[in-house]
């Protein structure tokens, strides 16, 4: 490389730098701006003009969000429904997964492809029918009539199907000439040397799950059954929106999606990547 | 212990037949080796043993019990695998166990039997690691282990040197016979290296194209090989196979090569009229003057022990001679060849030996 060309390389490396520095700014902006405006007082929020840090530092909105509304149970009702739906997607797309990837079966391949066409459907078109079926079933208002519509995540089955074909055919083999069933291949083998995409996998959909809005939305109509992203709704009263106590109420929501993300940073990257790759 | 037989069995993939109406006893004890090419059907047998791919047609005994019906798993046999196929995420105690677990076995049995298996391959350093932890040869030595726990009627083995280097592929080897000799169990041996066969074998069983060639001892296959297939495939380098004319003369059996040169036969040689001679390289001679035939020198290997010499005859057939480490023969030099026929085969146009008579 002569000095010319390494001199252009360095330049452009460090456009790129503060293009990426400044996107990043652009993005964790409206974030900064939400945690700093939930330590205002409700006046300083709604004055026309920008203040970077607040004049008066108050944790008053937090202490109502945490004393006046029903945010204990909303937690519950997410945690609850978040885990649920995460322990019930990876299972069931676990199994369906293998089966697809491992099992000889009548009809296999017209069942993967329509596994894939289901992608081209959008869940919001089926949410009347999701509604009226687990209204019907007397779900609404239960931890189960929020799950179950949400169970349904075609591209954990299809990145599953697709790390079980990796899997060397010997290994199977192996197990099955270890006189191993199914069942004790499926969950001594094949899930455990996947392990990394299953953590990666739960984690995003735990995160998909707890972030979901429309469907708990219109499944949970009474107050208590809320989860926390649907129970943000509720704080406003008779004068009004309180931006502050709104934001305040959006930062405890997130707050444990932040701390999945930061605590599994590597394993989120990945399973997105994974699940982009898919739908790409 | 158990002997094995296959009983007419064939086998086809879609419409390709791939074992078509074998037969084959392989006796108790007995350590006996799958040879051939790619393609030969022979991995594809050894899968049918273990059960791994079905039987289309024939019958499978495993110690008298009819098996071609039977699960991998209830055949009382243990494979071990080309790339060993050791669970990594188990430790190799763990990977050794997981068959025994799967059976039921108590835990004091399957103690027992793992030590065991540890003291006979001198692994018992090894049980806490997993896979990943160890070189090519361990791993190797741990698959072995995870069949020998399971105490099976017979080891099905396919081609499992084939990913060591070649220092190691010859430890191992020794390590196996060894280990045959010690154990005593059935062992079918799959693989595409003469080598391994003529050094491990009891019994080598040629395969090509789907159906046997020759079964016979290591020396059987090697010096009194049944069609031209055997003789080209087993020994290294390669038979030498000269057309020739073969006639009676005054009782006296002569091959004529096309180059007109004569190579005089014992008389009670069977097969006469157009064949090809078959002369392994050892017994072709290089010699200043006074040959069967003449040649020129193409490339000359020194091999330190022994000199392989390429040489191409008059009209155009080539022949390979093996002489002596400290050959002085350089390439471009015309040489005089002789040709030891005591150790020669005659081969017809359908590929086949004369018969075992014709040994000449």
């Amino acid at each position: 490389m002569t000095p010319q060309t390494a001199r252009r390389a360095n330049l452009a490396g460090g456009a790129i730098t503060i293009l990426t520095v400044v996107c990043a700014v652009i993005w964790a902006f409206p974030l900064y701006w939400g945690i700093v405006s939930s330590l205002k007082p409700e006046d300083e929020v709604v004055r026309p003009y920008i203040e970077l840090w607040p004049d008066t530092l108050t944790f008053e909105h937090y202490v109502h969000a945490l004393t006046a509304t029903q945010i204990g149970r909303w937690y519950l009702n997410s945690i609850v429904t978040a885990v649920g739906t995460t322990v019930l997607t990876i299972l069931t797309s676990i199994f369906c997964g293998y089966a697809l990837s491992q099992l000889r079966f009548p009809l296999r391949r017209p069942l993967y492809w329509l596994i894939l066409a289901s992608f081209m459907v959008p869940t919001q078109v089926l949410i009347i029918n999701h509604f009226v079926l687990v209204a019907n079933m007397g779900l609404l208002n239960t931890w189960a009539g929020i799950i179950l519509p949400q169970l349904i995540h075609p591209v954990i089955i299809i990145i599953y199907k697709q790390f079980f074909d990796q899997v060397p055919k010997e290994f199977r083999e192996a197990a099955v000439m270890d006189n191993a069933s199914e069942w004790r291949i499926l969950f001594k083998v094949f899930v455990p040397m996947n392990w990394g995409v299953t953590t990666a996998l739960s984690i995003v959909v735990f995160i998909w799950s707890w972030n979901a809005f429309l469907w708990p939305f219109l499944a949970a109509t009474k107050t208590e059954w809320m989860t926390i992203t649907v129970g943000i709704t509720q704080v406003n009263d008779a004068f009004g929106i309180y931006y502050a106590r709104e934001l305040s109420l959006a930062v405890l929501a997130g707050l444990p999606v932040a701390l999945a993300y930061l605590l599994f940073q590597r394993q989120v990257t990945r399973a997105i990547t994974l699940s982009a790759g898919i739908k790409g | 212990m158990a002997d094995i037989v296959l009983d007419h069995v064939s086998k086809s993939f879609g419409k390709v037949r791939v074992i078509d109406d074998l037969s084959l006893t392989v006796q108790s004890g007995e350590f006996i080796v799958f040879l051939g090419p790619s393609g030969s059907g022979k991995s594809t047998l050894l899968r049918m043993i273990a059960g791994l791919e079905t039987i289309d047609r024939g019958r499978l005994l495993i110690g008298g019990r009819e098996c071609q019906t039977v699960a991998p798993g209830q055949r009382n046999v243990a494979m071990v695998f080309q790339n060993y196929a050791l669970y990594p995420h188990m430790t190799v105690r763990e990977n050794m166990v997981f068959g025994l677990r799967n059976i039921g076995m108590a835990s004091d049995e399957i103690r027992r039997r793992v030590e065991e298996a540890a003291r006979i391959l001198e692994m018992d350093q090894l049980l806490d690691r997993r896979p990943s932890q160890l070189s090519g040869g361990q791993r190797q030595r741990v698959a072995i282990g995870r069949a020998i726990v399971k105490e099976p009627a017979a080891f099905l083995f396919d081609e499992p040197l084939s990913n060591l280097d070649a220092a190691l592929r010859v430890r191992t080897r020794v390590e196996l016979a060894e280990l045959h000799h010690r154990i005593g169990t059935t062992m079918i041996y799959v693989t595409h290296d003469q080598t391994e066969a003529m050094t491990m074998a009891d019994r080598i069983v040629v395969l090509n194209d789907c159906r046997i060639e020759q079964v016979g001892t290591p020396m059987e296959v090697y010096t009194a090989p049944a069609s031209r297939f055997v003789a080209g495939f087993i020994g290294s380098p390669a038979m030498n196979f000269l057309p020739v004319e073969v006639i009676n003369s005054d009782g006296q059996a002569l091959a004529t090569l096309d180059d007109g040169s004569t190579i005089g036969l014992p008389p009670d040689i069977a097969g006469r009229g157009r064949l090809d001679l078959g002369v392994r390289p050892e017994n072709v001679g290089i010699v200043g003057e006074g040959g069967m035939t003449t040649g020129k020198v193409k490339v000359v290997e020194h091999l330190g022990d022994r000199t392989i010499v390429y040489v191409v005859l008059g009209d155009g057939t080539p022949v390979t001679a093996q002489t002596g480490g400290h050959s002085q023969v350089r390439a471009g030099e015309v040489v005089g060849l002789t040709f030891d026929v005591e150790g020669a085969r005659l081969f017809g146009t359908d590929g086949l030996a004369q018969d075992q008579a014709a040994a000449i």
